[in-house]
């Protein structure tokens, strides 16, 4: 039966990386591209978009933080804990050439397996993370073997920076092809700037309200072009990201009102 | 001169297919693009007086036979709705058809009103929706009287805007829920809304997998029922039917308008096809006239309600069959 046809599963095994930040493995019954993501179902709670952190050894691994109701109740899941697992879901990186790999907060996780996916094609690449402090940089060990460079808001983990400053002197002194970016908005509003200014291409991965995954409600669709998140993102390359109107601009809320972007 | 062209409630429509409510209908974005991708016309997400936020997700859930959903009529209310119609009319001149929901016939016709002074092409009236019974109780759809008074005070607001009402195929008689419809002053109708509302069972959880536990049903599976509904409306009334219910090709669409429709509701279709589906379809059905030497869709309209085998009078001329043309 379509993978996106609910499908629940049980947890096999959780790691904890801090108290508030987790990974749930699954038995990986569909494959998965870097950047596309998979609904997680708790039951009588609500059902959200998770970008997938690896795929490894037959196994699918979610990593979440504790920021809303739902990441709360999923801290709380054990292994053996059945799960709603769906997916694939969208359109993730498309490796092409030598790619500057750059995220920021939660938006490490999906970059933590195209890093993965870099190193199996033996492609060339470089990393800038950034996080408001080194506890809160995750996957550290997974990053500092690849070299990666890290920016914190408080200094405690390499630069005292933004990201964005990394990637940007990255840049200047090196060549790319392409960024590869996934974080908050306005860190990709400045890549893109980046990629625009560099003549490099760019692969970044937005957020919007998600409710069926599937291309159907409209509910992600971006201003401008209606390009539809959840099916042909989230990961949009330049010419796609020259086409959302809302590109770093409030988003839209459960309703399909102007809102806010909210926490999950 | 345009095959596929249409004539529908005093609309000239480029294409017979539309943009079914519920669908890439919450932004002005998605509309104007399922506009460009080849729609004759699009329907809003139905919007109600006051902003919805809907069910929680699951609300939308794929299984073999199409989709099942309980997204609970989510929209930003009738006054964040009229910004986003004011900014599709200022880009986009495909015809514009606005969904409407209310719980009650006093207030359709206040939210018919509302919207009539935004003058979009035609106001859908969804006294259909099979997944909010448990705040609204029955759909209008269900009782012919209650849905005569709906229409009747939509049509006393609605000004000069012509009013369709989205009917369920799930009611005594189709035949005449749709008179009714007629009786209060109903421009048009369209059939069917999402069927049910069903259930699919996670097995593994052993849990309805939908949050609001029940949801409409749509897609292929509920093609022939969409083609029977539209075939016995036809029978009743001479309104302008726009057939709706699992269409995914040129075929779907065609059984639906042999059936009597005038135009066809795509909205399910485009889990599996995309908003691409649309231009498929349309070529479809231009390959299908040209080979059957069809000079326009109204020569295959109501088709199957013909008496008789293919050599009866009736097979030919008006509404008629035309014998294929031969290679020269």
């Amino acid at each position: 039966m379509n993978s996106h046809a609910m499908h629940s599963l049980p947890i096999q095994q959780v790691a904890t990386h801090f108290a508030e930040l987790k990974s749930f493995l699954f038995e990986q019954t569909f494959e998965a591209e870097p950047g596309q993501f998979v609904m997680l179902w708790i039951p009588g709670l609500d059902e959200k978009p998770f970008s997938v952190s690896d795929v490894r050894d037959g196994m699918i691994e979610i990593t979440a933080k504790a920021v809303g109701p739902f990441s709360r109740a999923l801290m709380e899941c054990r292994p053996g804990e059945r799960l709603g697992v769906r997916g694939p879901f969208g359109r993730g990186f498309r490796p092409r050439g030598r790619g500057l790999v750059v995220g920021g907060g939660m938006g490490i996780a999906p970059l933590r397996y195209l890093v993965h996916r870099l190193e199996r094609d033996r492609a060339s690449f470089r990393v800038a993370l950034g996080a408001r402090t080194a506890a809160e940089m995750m996957f550290l060990g997974d990053f500092s073997r690849v070299g990666a460079e890290f920016a914190t808001d408080d200094g405690t983990l390499g630069r005292q920076s933004l990201v964005t400053g990394l990637a940007a002197r990255l840049c200047a002194d090196e060549a790319f092809d392409v960024i590869y970016g996934c974080g908050p908005e306005p860190m990709l509003v400045a890549l893109k700037k980046l990629a625009d200014e560099r003549g490099l291409d760019c692969q970044l991965s937005l957020e919007r309200h998600m409710k069926c995954g599937i291309g159907v409600c409209g509910s992600c669709c971006v201003d401008g072009s209606g390009i539809c998140i959840c099916r042909e993102g989230p990961v949009l390359d330049k010419a796609e990201l020259d086409r959302v109107a809302d590109f770093g601009w409030p988003h839209r809320d459960a309703t399909g009102a102007r809102k806010q972007p909210t926490a999950i | 001169m345009n095959p596929l062209a249409v004539q529908f409630a005093g609309l000239a429509l480029e294409s017979p297919l539309v943009l079914a409510s519920g669908v890439l209908g919450t932004t002005v974005a998605s509309l104007r693009r399922v506009a460009q991708a080849g729609a004759g016309a699009v329907t809003t997400k139905s919007c109600s007086l006051a902003a919805r936020p809907g069910h929680p997700a699951p609300c939308v859930l794929p299984w073999p036979g199409g989709l099942i959903n309980a997204v609970g009529l989510s929209n930003p209310g009738v006054e964040a709705e009229l910004e986003e119609l004011a900014e599709y009319r200022r880009t986009c001149a495909t015809p514009l058809f606005v969904s409407i929901f209310a719980g009650s016939a006093d207030e359709f016709g206040r939210l018919a009103r509302c919207v009539a002074a935004a003058q979009p092409d035609l106001i859908e009236v969804n006294v259909s929706c099979p997944n909010v019974e448990s705040e609204f109780g029955a759909p209008f759809a269900a009782d012919p009287e209650a849905c005569g008074r709906v229409t009747h005070a939509v049509k006393e607001n609605a000004g000069a805007v012509p009013v369709s009402i989205k009917l369920s195929a799930q009611c005594a008689s189709l035949a005449r829920m749709a008179v009714v419809c007629r009786q209060n002053g109903a421009d048009a109708l369209t059939a069917i809304n999402t069927v049910g509302p069903g259930m699919w069972i996670d097995v593994g959880m052993g849990r309805p997998a939908l949050s609001n536990r029940v949801g409409g049903v749509s897609g292929p599976a509920i093609l022939p029922i969409a083609v029977r509904a539209v075939y016995e409306i036809r029978k009743a009334v001479d309104l302008p039917i726009i057939g709706t219910g699992g269409v995914s090709c040129a075929e779907d669409a065609l059984q639906l308008i042999m059936a009597g429709a005038d135009a066809v509701g795509v909205g399910s279709g485009v889990y599996a096809g995309g908003v691409e589906l649309f231009g498929e379809i349309n070529r479809g059905l231009a390959a299908f006239l040209k080979e059957r030497g069809f000079e326009s869709l109204a020569q295959a309209k109501g088709l199957a309600h013909r008496e008789g085998g293919p050599d009866s009078p009736l097979a030919q001329g008006q509404g008629g069959l035309k014998p294929k043309r031969e290679a020269p």
